[in-house]
């Protein structure tokens, strides 16, 4: 496990796209979210691993032109084969932690009604 | 509890008579039979040693345990297909579905007729399985199975398809219910098995390569736990690394031949399908499977805890998210495919993990949409309110007209395909344009390599294959005391 | 016959539509040499209905997709009578027709039926619903997700669905599913094929291994009748075909036996084509439809290279069904008509 996964390629990418996904997630549970997809990365097989480091810096770059809910919302559903993975992968992870670690999550990332 | 040790000690060599390498379902079996029948063995295994009922079943602390790369694996090509592997002692028999499926005849027949298998007997085969049902207590839940399970039977029933329990190496305890069930996975048997009569198995090895002199293995080169490098020397090997990492490692080895190029797995996709009652299982699966279609393609009930749900909602987030709220009462459902396609292991120098491929056929398209959409009246069949298909643009489907909907708006590219039964990669037989391994695992060109796990197989077997691995592993590993101790 | 399987004795009134059409006409016939009595059927304007009226057969004149002749075909007919509905359109003039008579057509008839009081009510379907296997080897079973091939397919399938929501609203009704058929009363499409096999100028695809069910008129029409008098099934759904599938390169050379058989003279040799022929012949159609033309030939040739086979287990064992005739015979019967009406082959 690395020990710093917050300063992975990932994150800042993953962190636009669960924002943007899941806007009522408090800003807490998104940083673990977004933690558990970089701990996920860096784990992943190297040829992998080498392949997704080269989509997050492209994806990256794009964060930082104008709106970013924009830019997440059309780059999130590029149908371009592989590059289309990139997204895909980054909210498969963070989906499947989220609703494991707190089940009744709302479909906006809201906290349930009785946790609240 | 934990019974492997660290078998280098202060040292950075070692001297065995055997090595295994991996200890799965292929290598726990050979460690077993062969130290019991006096061999000097030691087990080295790449994962860690985790007592079975310590971690949670299907959860994302188990797949970053006792998974490879944290369950997050995939064979590229289009679509890609995600697959997940052990790694850990006792490999993919701690974490899969424990579904039990005899080899079955026919598939035997064909392997032994198209890959020219010499003395495959299917009679040996079966007194083999007998043994190993009751090594593993194969048996049924007790009682009622759970409600996802039955779900899917009553779909099936309804529709006049065949169905049935499928039973699993699990004990029960007196008056246990469906749940109750204790895994008999290689930590709870063929490992202590081995250990008792003399093996040792050593955790947080990795084998880098084989030392390989002229057509002879002489040597493991290893990376241990804390990165130190070792040297384990023997005389012979026994590759036991599953379908991915048994090639790769030949391969970095530098073993030529059949290796790694004919990966075959059974492409798997999805849906979720809500109910008008709680039916969710956090921690297990269904044991009920649709065999009708056998040996085209059957379905079966996934894990389905609120995580994977959110999974398998996510090709189509915008419209399918809503439903997340109704995990209780939604489980999710699996059609596999036997698919003509194959694909590749391919290691790449300087690279730790192999590059892995897989395409699929026309067919194997056409074969799983149409996979699905049976799933899916099944599903409609058994009362399911609404079934959620997992790719993108998938419409819900409600009522049977839903279906031709979900059929004309599947491909392949847009799904989830995934697979958890990866084999092939080393095809057993005497065919030298087709074999790696000849029929009994010696791999081609080598003296004393031997594979003896899922990679094996000459083509996915079309049913859960572990009690196929194992049956044909013991076959092996017999024929190999045979010629060692009479020798 | 299985035991479970009861029948209902005749009705007082048969109403069947198409009854000029392959299996309207043989099925008249049959019902005509069984003496079934107070016998209805629908005929176009314009057809000739001179032979039917003459074997005491009521003739009703109007078209299916008229919701108004629909009503009169059922005007007055006792309660209890049962309905042979087998009016379609297979190979239309344009592709809205398939909407009309197929789709359209069968809501009408499901509709009057019902406020009719009928007894039964048979749907003669289609494969065409279903779609094509997806390998070679595989066989459709009794019970499929809906798959509609193209135009056709789509209307066949709103047909069924119109029976279905029928059945729901508390209408008897019974769905037969016929493959590819062959026998008397053949149109000039199937004359066609003969003549090709003859002469050695059908179009195999990749050796003719695919796999297709067929049904011999005969054995069709006896399921049609087990699915209109067998008590308890209503809303079932069953393939009537011949025993078991052929491969296409059997059908072949199964024609060419039969046809030398019966005195004819058969030439040239079965051609196998690229597959890939099939395929671009499939896409052709596909973007033809997608513009709203039908043209016959492409979609013939485009669904030669699939497999649709089917079992028959279930009208089997539910409604009795037993296939009497297998390719060999039934093909053979089939020349033998042609010759009579003197069709040249």
């Amino acid at each position: 496990m690395p020990s710093r996964p917050s300063a992975s390629r990932v994150a800042p990418y993953a962190d636009a796209l669960l924002a943007r996904d899941l806007p009522a997630l408090d800003p807490q549970r998104r940083s673990e979210a977004v933690e558990f997809v970089a701990v996920r990365v860096s784990d992943l097989p190297a040829p992998m691993k080498l392949a997704v480091g080269i989509l997050a810096v492209i994806f990256d770059l794009g964060l930082s032109l104008g709106s970013r809910r924009t830019y997440i919302s059309v780059s999130s559903r590029l149908p371009i084969p592989f590059v289309s993975e990139y997204p895909r992968l980054i909210r498969s992870l963070a989906f499947a932690y989220v609703w494991e670690k707190w089940p009744d999550t709302r479909p906006d990332g809201g906290r349930a009604q009785v946790e609240a | 509890m934990n019974l492997s040790k660290d078998a280098f000690g202060a040292g950075d060599h070692i001297e065995v008579e055997v090595l295994i390498i991996g200890s799965g379902a292929g290598g726990s079996p050979t460690a077993a039979l062969l130290a019991e029948a006096g061999f000097d063995v030691l087990i080295v295994e790449e994962g860690e040693w985790y007592d079975q009922g310590s971690i949670k079943p299907f959860s994302l602390d188990q797949m970053e345990k006792q998974y490879r790369s944290g369950g997050v694996t995939v064979a590229l090509g289009r679509p890609s297909i995600a697959y997940t592997e052990g790694r850990c002692a006792g490999g993919g028999t701690e974490v899969n579905s424990g579904l039990y499926k005899r080899p079955p005849h026919s598939m035997l027949t064909k392997w032994r007729d198209g890959y020219q298998i010499q003395n495959l007997e299917l009679d040996d085969i079966d007194a083999i399985a007998d043994e190993i049902e009751a090594d593993l207590s194969v048996s049924y839940v007790p009682g009622d199975s759970t409600l996802a399970s039955q779900a899917l039977a009553r779909g099936a029933t309804n529709l006049g398809w065949r169905n049935g329990e499928i039973p699993r190496w699990m004990s029960y305890p007196e008056r246990g219910d469906a749940l109750s069930g204790k895994r008999q996975s290689m930590t709870e048997t063929y490992l202590p098995r081995a250990i008792n009569a003399g093996a040792i198995l050593s955790t947080g090895v990795r084998v880098e390569r084989l030392e390989m002199t002229d057509a002879t293995a002489g040597a493991a080169v290893v990376e241990r736990r804390d990165g130190k490098a070792g040297r384990i020397s023997f005389r012979h090997v026994f590759v036991c690394c599953g379908a991915i990492h048994t090639p790769a490692l030949l391969q970095r080895s530098g073993i030529k031949g059949n290796i790694g190029k004919s990966l075959a797995v059974h492409p798997t996709v999805k849906l979720s399908a809500k109910f008008s009652e709680e039916i969710n299982v956090d921690n297990d699966v269904p044991v009920h499977q649709v065999t009708e279609f056998f040996p085209h393609s059957s379905f079966g009930g996934s894990a389905s805890q609120a995580g994977l749900l959110a999974l398998a909602l996510n090709d189509n987030w915008r419209e399918f998210r809503g439903q997340i709220t109704d995990w209780r009462r939604m489980s999710v459902y699996y059609a596999a495919i036997t698919s003509e396609g194959r694909g590749r292991v391919i290691s790449v120098p300087g690279m730790r993990d192999p590059v892995v491929t897989y395409r699929l056929t026309k067919n194997d398209r056409a074969l799983l949409a149409i996979s699905l959409g049976r799933l899916a009246l099944a599903m409609l069949a058994a009362g399911a309110e609404a079934v959620y298909p997992s790719f993108r643009g998938a419409p819900v489907v409600r009522r049977p007209a839903d279906v031709a909907r979900l059929e004309a708006g599947f491909s392949a590219t847009k799904a989830s395909v995934m697979s958890v039964h990866l084999c092939s990669t080393v095809p057993m037989g005497e065919d030298p344009r087709r074999c790696g391994a000849d029929s009994f695992g010696r791999v081609h060109g080598t003296t004393n390599v031997r594979v003896n796990d899922a990679s094996l197989l000459p083509s996915a077997p079309g049913v859960n294959p572990q009690a196929t691995v194992m049956a044909l592993v013991v076959r092996n590993v017999r024929r190999f005391i045979e010629e060692n101790v009479h020798a | 016959m299985p035991e479970e399987v009861q029948r209902w004795s005749t009705p007082p009134a048969t109403v069947v539509t198409g009854a000029t059409g392959w299996l309207g006409s043989a099925l008249i016939e049959h019902l005509l040499a069984s003496e079934r009595k107070g016998l209805r059927a629908l005929l176009r304007d314009g057809e000739d209905a001179s032979h039917l009226e003459e074997s005491g057969v009521e003739v009703v004149k109007g078209d299916i997709s008229d919701k108004r002749a629909v009503a009169r075909l059922f005007d007055g007919i006792p309660p209890g009578a049962d309905v042979i509905h087998t009016a379609g359109v297979i190979h239309p003039k344009s592709l809205s027709e398939f909407t009309k008579v197929n789709a359209d057509g069968t809501r009408y008839m499901v509709e009057v039926a019902q406020s009719a009081s009928i007894r039964r009510m048979v749907h003669v379907s289609s494969n065409s619903p279903f779609g094509t296997n997806p390998v070679e080897s595989e066989t459709f079973r009794n019970q499929e997700p809906y798959n509609p091939y193209l135009g056709y397919g789509a209307s066949k399938m709103q047909g069924e669905l119109a029976v279905l929501a029928g059945v729901e609203a508390g209408l008897d009704a019974v769905i037969v599913r016929p493959p590819w058929f062959y026998g008397p009363y053949q149109p000039a499409r199937q004359t066609t094929f003969f003549t090709m096999v003859r002469t050695g100028k059908f179009p195999m695809f990749g050796g003719g291994t695919q796999r297709r069910s067929m049904v011999y008129v005969e054995n069709l029409i006896q399921g049609v009748i087990a699915a209109e008098l067998t008590i308890g099934v209503s809303g079932r759904g069953y393939w009537i075909a011949d025993e078991r599938p052929y491969e296409v390169r059997e059908i072949v050379e199964t024609v060419r036996r039969a046809l030398t058989d019966e005195g004819y003279e058969v030439t040239g040799k079965p051609r196998s084509l690229p597959i890939i022929i099939a395929n671009i012949a499939e896409s052709a159609d596909r973007a033809l439809q997608r513009l709203g033309q039908y043209q016959q030939q492409v979609h013939v040739l485009g669904e030669m290279g699939h497999t649709i086979a089917c079992e028959i287990s279930a009208a089997k064992a539910e409604l009795g069904y037993e296939p009497e005739f297998e390719l060999y015979g039934g093909m053979r019967r089939s020349i033998a008509w042609c010759r009579e009406q003197g069709i040249e082959l």
